[in-house]
């Protein structure tokens, strides 16, 4: 589904991506954690062209990423994309952000866009909530919603980008709870986050990112019991305590 | 090209001393009085605040025009004789900018959070201590900007005294208009003048901006 | 009373310009956040030059060396204009102001995150579409603080036209003094036609910031 062959990007004089190869298959769910400044965000911005990149290739279904002909737009409409602050917008209900981008970017109409929003506010549990603004939402709901947006535009992939750190601890559970559904459903997914018990749970692949290079990749166990590499470990050790 | 502006330049950069004098003595007073204005808007007592909050909100509705007017037209009748546009002059400005200067220092004042000075508590200092350790040392790198673009705004004001007749720089360049007649000439003069003088103050300001919120 | 006749000229200029200094201004502070250099330093060296120079050199520039500016010919014709220092003080309130409507404008756009945008484009919105429905309604509810005190400010301003003959409120003050010495009177009443205008303007953008407000903006 997704090949990224031999990636690297510099911001000027800054290598933040260092000649990056990895594949994501139809339907895996494959988790990025790392310390902060590792290119993993840079990374998944890179996949759905938000952020160019100077050498390798993305291929998504079928698509390069870096092509010039490629129409990024239309990529996009295959991608949803969740993001750590969440980025609702501010001015419209939680139902509006949702039907936003179908109406425009796939020109639905807007009983069939509100109908499918409120499918999915109810998939992720807050049908209630459809007509109130992001700033009377908890930060869990807020970032549901979020998840629903990206949802509605019925993508292929769904790329997370530390979808709970900005969240009290009360309210992981709740989103991460929609991200398990989501992946035991069949979705394919990359999630970058420091939830390790989530990664145990549906990741196909877990990867540890250092300095903008894949320091590591194994499978659940094998990775979190017998890391290879010192600097895995070490993080590991940070973060598991 | 400027041969009008050669010609009678001493009289015009005559005119530009005025205009740096009457900023001086205006920011002189004004950063003062400005100092007790801040002061005044965030005292607890009612005697001071509901006073100086009255002669802030007014003073900031009206314009400066009208202030400088008031003073050099009103002040002889109240007094019983006649004023020199000058003193006149930085006075109104005095009593004008010090309403600006003051909520620059209140906002500097209030921006400090509360953490910081709570901090400085904990650690055994004294309420002296702290204000003059950790309080005042962050508000005024915080209001340093402001102070500086504010000033920059009492310079381009001093225009205003125009209105009395005091011989500052665009009074000047305006005699030398209708004589000579070479008006793009003359206020051209006058506006790259300021525009050279005033773009420097503004980089010099962004200077102090960046140091702040690298130190911060 | 001369005043009345004043203060509706204060109120023309200060709309007029108002109008103009919006339309101008946020085309401006549009124009600095394009990506393209040669669009953005046009907008750059336009707010740089208004904001440089105070607005009295700029109404004096526009009414005396204006006209020159336009050759020989014309020169005489557009100096023959009957109320032409209205028609300047208007176009150089408008322009001047609008160089501070583009400063605030740049400042609303520039603080909307950049994950903002890319959580528009991440579900398929082309840019033009990000812009009319995400960034620009929430920059729009940023700005309207600052424009305010930039709404109250041209009332202000309106008052220096009066050094080029302008028979606004400020000059009806001065020329009231000058007949009747009663000076003390008229420019304690020009004092308050300022505040009251002042309240006025406050007053209306408050209705309109409440008419457009987000929850969870308060206070902004």
């Amino acid at each position: 589904m997704i090949q990224i062959k031999n990636v690297s990007k510099w911001y000027g004089d800054l290598q933040v991506l260092n000649d990056i190869t990895e594949e994501v298959k139809q339907g895996q769910t494959v988790v990025i954690c790392g310390p902060s400044g590792s290119g993993k965000s840079t990374l998944l911005r890179c996949i759905n062209g938000l952020e160019p990149f100077q050498k390798g290739e993305i291929i998504v279904d079928g698509v390069s990423v870096n092509d010039p002909s490629t129409n990024l737009y239309k990529l996009r409409t295959e991608i949803g994309m969740v993001f750590q602050r969440f980025e609702l917008y501010p001015h419209m209900t939680a139902l509006q952000n949702i039907t936003l981008a179908p109406m425009k970017a796939r020109n639905k109409p807007r009983r069939e866009a509100e109908a499918k929003a409120m499918e999915l506010l109810q998939r992720v549990g807050i049908p209630e909530k459809a007509h109130e603004y992001p700033a009377n939402l908890s930060g869990g709901q807020q970032q549901r919603v979020a998840i629903a947006r990206s949802l509605a535009m019925e993508p292929k992939i769904m790329m997370f980008d530390e979808p709970t750190s900005a969240l009290d601890p009360e309210m992981i559970k709740e989103v991460l709870d929609v991200m398990i559904d989501l992946s035991k459903g069949g979705m394919t997914m990359i999630v970058v986050t420091h939830e390790m018990g989530f990664a145990r749970e549906v990741a196909d692949e877990i990867i540890f990112m250092d300095e903008g290079t894949i320091v590591e990749r194994g499978t659940d166990i094998s990775f979190f019991q017998n890391p290879k590499s010192p600097r895995t470990k070490e993080f590991l050790d940070k973060i598991l305590m | 090209m400027f041969d009008a502006v050669g010609r009678n330049l001493p009289f015009l950069m005559g005119g530009f001393w005025v205009t740096v004098k009457l900023m001086f003595f205006a920011l002189a007073g004004g950063i003062p009085l400005g100092i007790l204005v801040g002061l005044g808007r965030i005292s607890r007592n009612k005697w001071v605040y509901y006073p100086v909050t009255f002669y802030v909100n007014v003073i900031r509705n009206i314009p400066l025009i009208l202030v400088i007017f008031w003073f050099y037209f009103v002040m002889p009748i109240i007094i019983g004789r006649p004023l020199d546009p000058f003193p006149s002059a930085v006075i109104s400005f005095i009593i004008f900018e010090a309403t600006y200067f003051g909520e620059i220092i209140r906002a500097g004042y209030q921006s400090v959070s509360k953490g910081q000075i709570e901090a400085g508590y904990s650690t055994g200092l004294t309420y002296v201590q702290t204000t003059r350790w950790i309080l005042i040392p962050i508000a005024l790198r915080r209001m340093l900007p402001s102070m500086i673009t504010q000033s920059i705004v009492t310079y381009q004001d001093t225009c205003l005294a125009f209105v009395i007749g005091l011989p500052e720089f665009i009074r000047r360049a305006r005699i030398v208009d209708t004589m000579e007649v070479r008006s793009i000439q003359l206020f051209g003069f006058v506006a790259i003048v300021f525009f050279i003088t005033c773009y420097i103050g503004s980089v010099i300001s962004r200077r102090f901006e960046v140091k702040e919120k690298e130190g911060g | 009373m001369y005043l009345l006749q004043g203060i509706w000229v204060t109120i023309k200029l200060g709309l007029i310009g108002w109008a103009m200094a919006l339309s101008l201004g946020v085309l401006i502070g549009t124009i600095r956040i394009s990506p393209w250099r040669w669009l953005s330093s046009i907008g750059t060296a336009y707010v740089e030059i208004f904001r440089n120079i105070p607005f009295m050199v700029q109404l004096f520039f526009w009414y005396y060396a204006g006209p020159m500016i336009f050759g020989e010919s014309l020169q005489y014709r557009i100096n023959a204009i009957i109320g032409l220092n209205y028609y300047v003080a208007i176009i150089a309130l408008g322009m001047y102001t609008a160089s501070r409507v583009a400063e605030h404008t740049r400042a609303g756009f520039a603080a909307i995150s950049r994950d903002h945008h890319h959580a528009a484009l991440s579900t398929g919105l082309t840019h033009p579409q990000m812009y009319r429905y995400v960034i620009i309604p929430y920059a729009l509810r940023i700005i309207i603080p600052p424009l305010t005190t930039e709404f109250l400010t041209i009332f202000k301003n309106s008052s220096i036209a009066m050094t080029i003959g302008v028979l606004e409120t400020t000059f009806m003050s001065y020329k009231i003094d000058s007949e009747t010495f009663h000076g003390l009177e008229s420019t304690t009443g020009a004092c308050l036609i300022y505040l009251g205008l002042g309240l006025a303007v406050v007053k209306l953008m408050g209705t309109l910031e409440s008419r457009l407000k987000i929850p969870g903006m308060i206070g902004r």
